[in-house]
């Protein structure tokens, strides 16, 4: 599913869609099921923030919407149809939105390193990643597969295996320190050349700041 | 918990009992703390949550025992690629879903890497701030909120809400040092105790039918040697090494592994000289919220893995030197 997929869904959950494209991403509901289970997790995730227990999005999303579809088609040619459980759908997913975006925005930051030896509560000289669209926190990097490829991808994974067995322990946080390898079992490479440009430029624009 | 199981039932009341004790005040967030590590490890519990990193979605389900079979603990993906990570006195098996392969690191002597103590010489208070919070409801029950807060870029935060008796942990949020969310961890059920079913501990079929690849570290006593062969020239504030193994000789194959922690996170040193390919690995990586910074140096290959930001495992990395003998 790509991103303008999941901008829409967003849209319509916000309330801030327009008719036509409603009427699309419904239809889209309706027959997509990769679409429609994002839109029930999306649904999940802010019930799960919102400590909401009940009404989460049913899984019988894409039927429900499918039957809606089907009497609409029945239903005389002149009636201006609006799906009935947009409304209270966009309603409630209004204040959703805000929490939505503050979830998919979130990321490992693509944090800068003072030289080592500096002041380190130098709070400038660490930025924090913050995703331009608020949806994909992907700054110049490549997908690398950490098992079944080469040796040195192989012990990677066994490094960290080791590490969480070691440290899993660390700080209390027990089967906790386990879940990334169980969300995702690759690693992301980064780009160290432009991470460390990055950083050079923003050691140039800190001391243009301090000459001022 | 089994009535069989005397110490895990003994655990279990105490935890309930001091739990109880501490909910008619305000307790100590270090005491939390506290209760939460002893809790964690030592009561039963199983639940499915939700974990949410970056647009990555996922549902998982934890079951963890303690019994008189030690530790058995199994987490596995409810969505997406059928993952799971089993924990036992063999070790730890790792599926990964997509490709049907299995890793596996053999169980190692406890004394190897210990519990490390919360706050083992006092660092924690040095880098990080404390907050105990009010009370809600996550899975239906009550919990109790406590914020750990970085006070520096070299460490993540973090926000937990606790259950308030066992303070088991049923909310998790991990923050960076400006207090921005990184990653979100909430049970939408949970039980605990007798209600927990042992059943679920049960491999997959994958863990029986894949190919399993051994992690090939070393895992026995290894040398106590006093002194690293390798290390880092400096580390970022209240990072202290608290466990260290050497594995090898002289002109051989050799293998080092250090950690250093600020008494919550934890960073490994690897170090490793049977490396030919091991550039590959070379630069920055992560997965999820753990980063790795990996290196050569003399034909030997530098590798620091922590749940921390790049900047911690590039610092550290970019210091590790052999040691002048």
């Amino acid at each position: 599913m790509n991103k303008e997929s999941r901008e829409h869904i967003s849209s319509l959950m916000d309330g801030e869609i327009s008719r036509e494209t409603g009427r699309f991403v419904v239809r889209r509901l309706g027959a997509d099921q990769e679409l429609s289970a994002t839109w029930a997790r999306y649904h999940l995730v802010r019930d799960c923030l919102r400590h909401q227990e009940g009404g989460l999005a049913h899984d019988d999303l894409a039927g429900r919407i499918r039957r809606t579809i089907e009497r609409e088609a029945l239903a005389p040619r002149s009636r201006r149809w609006t799906p009935g459980w947009v409304r209270p759908a966009a309603g409630l997913a209004i204040a959703a939105s805000v929490a939505l975006m503050a979830i998919v925005a979130v990321g490992p930051g693509d944090q800068t390193i003072p030289a080592p030896g500096s002041e380190v509560a130098d709070r400038g000289a660490l930025q924090s990643f913050t995703s331009p669209n608020g949806l994909t926190p992907a700054p110049a990097t490549q997908q690398a597969s950490l098992l079944g490829g080469a040796a040195s991808s192989s012990r990677m994974n066994a490094y960290l295996l080791r590490h969480y067995q070691a440290t899993g322990a660390t700080g209390g946080k027990g089967f906790v320190s386990f879940v990334p390898i169980v969300v995702r079992p690759v690693a992301v490479k980064q780009d160290l050349a432009a991470s460390r440009q990055d950083e050079e430029q923003e050691m140039v624009g800190e001391d243009s700041t301090r000459s001022r | 918990m089994k009535p069989t199981f005397i110490p895990a039932a003994v655990a279990a009341a105490w935890l309930a009992w001091a739990g109880g004790a501490l909910a008619g005040d305000d307790g100590n967030p270090r005491e939390w703390l506290e209760r939460m590590s002893a809790a964690m490890s030592q009561m039963d519990y199983q639940g499915t949550f939700v974990y949410v990193q970056g647009d990555e979605v996922v549902t998982m389900r934890i079951t963890h025992v303690a019994d008189e079979a030690g530790v058995r603990e199994r987490l596995v993906s409810m969505s997406g690629a059928p993952r799971e990570v089993l924990r036992d006195s063999n070790g730890v098996r790792w599926v990964l879903g997509d490709d049907q392969s299995v890793m596996a690191d053999q169980a190692f002597n406890r004394s190897f890497f210990p519990q490390l103590p919360l706050d083992q010489h006092g660092q924690t208070e040095q880098c990080y701030a404390f907050k105990l919070g009010g009370t809600g409801r996550i899975a239906g029950q009550t919990v109790r909120s406590l914020r750990v807060l970085p006070k520096d870029g070299y460490r993540y935060g973090y926000t937990l809400w606790l259950e308030q008796h066992s303070a088991l942990l049923l909310k998790w949020e991990l923050i960076d040092h400006e207090q921005k969310p990184l990653a979100k961890l909430m049970f939408t059920d949970f039980r605990m105790g007798s209600e927990v079913d042992p059943a679920e501990l049960t491999p997959s079929s994958q863990l029986t039918e894949f190919r399993t690849v051994d992690s090939r570290l070393p895992a026995g006593r290894g040398q106590m040697s006093a002194v690293p062969h390798w290390k880092p020239r400096s580390l970022p504030p209240g990072f202290e090494l608290t466990a260290h193994r050497y594995f090898g000789r002289e002109n051989q194959r050799m293998f080092e592994h250090l950690v250093y922690s600020d008494g919550l996170a934890a960073v490994s040193v690897y170090v490793e000289n049977d490396s030919a390919e091991a550039g590959e690995d070379a630069g920055l990586s992560r997965m999820g919220t753990t980063h790795a910074f990996s290196r050569m140096l003399d034909g030997f290959v530098i590798t620091v893995i922590g749940d921390v930001p790049a900047a911690t495992v590039r610092y550290i990395g970019d210091a590790v030197v052999p040691v002048s003998p």
